[in-house]
């Protein structure tokens, strides 16, 4: 698989902040890559220096194998921090100016407007919209051309339920048609629900990077509950394969195996032993917590 | 550079500040022509015209005349390349046009571009006050003799145009760049001026702005005390080249380095 971006020893420091602090890692063409961390961990830094508005103190980095100039940015659909607009222009030909930078062709704009649901509202000025217009405006714009390549930096900023749900169906289908996205979060039920790969900063520094599962071990567990939920703890500790019992919300006990458990016969042999489960559910500890673990240590 | 310019056409095509500044400047350089002529040469008594001698508005002394009362009301158009540079800082398209694909030096350009297209336009109106002036109310007949006082006129033009370019490039904030950019122009150069000329001579008058005044002193004021300056054309043309290629390169320097 080829690389679209390659991060190599990128250093910035902002006074006495160390903003990036010697980040390397390579985003796989086709991946939905994400960037998390928690505020002021280094993701928009990073962004920036990607897409030359901000220059690195020190190292370098590629995008799609080349030396990274405005030629490969035009190929690139990036939506960065804020929506950033002419206000005094409508949306049509604030997405005139962008497709002419791009140097793309003014008549993919009704398609963009279309999916960002904005058709409407097209000729109203910037400054009349809504901060989750003016957010779907910048998703808009960052789809013109139909880019291989996207940079999303929180693409659901400021948007409804809908807008949000929206926006995850909107990347969802644009991983399966192939594309490679890098986006670039703190809601972690965002990343885990559409990202294939992950990157993790804390202060500037890579914590770790690589696909999903790999970077977060999240161990399978499986809940559980019984009429008596202390006699069932009891005995669940008997289970060739059991690790560790934990107390869940609502009397359900979390429990964790050596091994992958197959619930059919996990429920068989609570049977045997003369215990009716009335709960059983296979469940992944969430990224959140993961991500909590990683980021306190 | 076509790209450029039609993007940047894009931007102010329906930007009405734009056009209330473009209709203003050309006003500010036609109306003033209009009050002198009327002051000087229509309602002036014929004892005092003979004194004076020749017409300000006759060719060739209307080319002069057009380009030093012209050099004071182009400020106008400074003051719209620092709203169009400052409104991009403001609405962080400046950041939005290079993640979208400019070069940083692209840019730069399009904010050159409207230099050096507003000069034109001041030095082409200016032209048309001379040939008006001149031709419809003066009695001499045409003569390109003075015209040059016309192309000094230009430089200034562009020098002040770069210093306003330079002024919204480093300040970014619309007010505070216009009142320091006005401030220069209005009183901070004169004091320099005056200060540097007491105590290290004509030296003093090499500073950008008067550098074009010693350049175009003003018709008449001039027969009454010596206005221009003791250095030879030459010497205020290189000034004014030299401080034009400065800011370009102060801009760009800026622009090609600095976090956006």
């Amino acid at each position: 698989m080829s690389t679209i971006l390659s991060l190599n020893n990128i250093s910035k420091r902002y006074g006495i902040v160390q903003a990036l602090d010697g980040v390397s890692f390579d985003i796989p063409a086709g991946s939905v890559y994400g960037i998390l961390g928690p505020n002021g961990s280094g993701k928009t830094t990073m962004l920036g220096i990607v897409t030359d508005v901000l220059k690195a103190d020190a190292g370098s980095f590629t995008l799609m194998g080349q030396t990274p100039s405005a030629a490969q940015r035009r190929k690139i659909g990036t939506l960065l921090e804020t929506p950033n607009f002419y206000h005094y222009l409508s949306a049509y030909k604030n997405l005139q100016i962008v497709a002419n930078i791009k140097q793309t062709s003014e008549q993919d704009i009704p398609r963009v407007l279309e999916l960002a649901g904005l058709v409407a509202r097209q000729h109203s000025a910037f400054k009349t919209y809504s901060l989750g217009m003016k957010q779907r405006l910048a998703i808009a714009a960052a789809m013109l051309g139909d880019p291989e390549v996207l940079i999303l930096d929180e693409p659901a900023n400021g948007l409804d339920p809908v807008g949000i749900a929206e926006v995850r169906n909107l990347i969802r289908k644009l991983a399966q048609s192939g594309k490679t996205i890098i986006m670039a979060s703190h809601l972690l039920d965002e990343v885990e629900k559409v990202c294939t790969h992950v990157a993790i900063l804390r202060k500037g520094k890579l914590l770790g990077s690589g696909p999903v599962n790999a970077v977060l071990s999240r161990d399978n567990f499986i809940e559980i509950g019984g009429p008596d939920n202390q006699a069932l703890a009891q005995l669940i500790k008997q289970h060739p394969a059991f690790v560790q019992v934990l107390p869940a919300q609502d009397g359900i006990l979390q429990v964790t195996f050596r091994e992958t458990i197959d619930p059919a016969s996990l429920n068989s042999w609570c049977a045997q032993q003369g215990v009716w489960l009335n709960h059983l559910q296979m469940s992944r500890k969430s990224l959140e917590t993961a991500f909590l673990e990683l980021t306190n240590n | 550079m076509l790209q450029i310019i039609k993007i940047e056409w894009l931007k102010v095509k329906n930007y009405r500040t734009f056009w209330v500044f473009i209709g203003l400047g050309l006003l500010a350089m036609l109306a003033p022509n209009f009050i002198i002529h009327d002051i000087f040469v229509k309602n002036i008594p014929k004892e005092a015209q003979q004194l004076l001698g020749q017409s300000m508005y006759d060719f060739p002394l209307v080319w002069q005349t057009v380009a030093s009362v012209n050099s004071y009301t182009s400020g106008i158009f400074s003051l719209l390349v620092i709203t169009l540079v400052s409104n991009e800082f403001n609405y962080k398209t400046h950041r939005q046009n290079v993640i979208d694909g400019w070069e940083r030096r692209d840019f730069v350009l399009s904010k050159l571009f409207w230099v050096v297209a507003l000069a034109l336009l001041a030095f082409l109106t200016s032209l048309v006050a001379v040939l008006i002036f001149g031709g419809v109310y003066g009695k001499a007949p045409f003569s390109m003799e003075g015209s040059r006082f016309l192309g000094y006129y230009f430089l200034q033009v562009l020098v002040s145009l770069c210093l306003a370019l330079l002024v919204g490039m480093l300040v970014k904030r619309t007010g505070l760049a216009i009142i320091l950019f006005l401030g220069y122009i209005m009183f901070i150069e004169q004091i320099l001026v005056s200060i540097v000329k007491r105590f290290f001579g004509n030296i003093g008058g090499l500073f950008p702005l008067q550098a074009g005044d010693e350049l175009l002193p003003f018709p008449i004021v001039e027969k009454l005390v010596k206005f221009s300056g003791p250095y030879d054309s030459v010497v205020y043309l290189t000034a004014l080249i030299a401080y034009t290629a400065l800011f370009i390169w102060l801009v760009f320097r800026r622009m090609l380095r600095t976090d956006l």
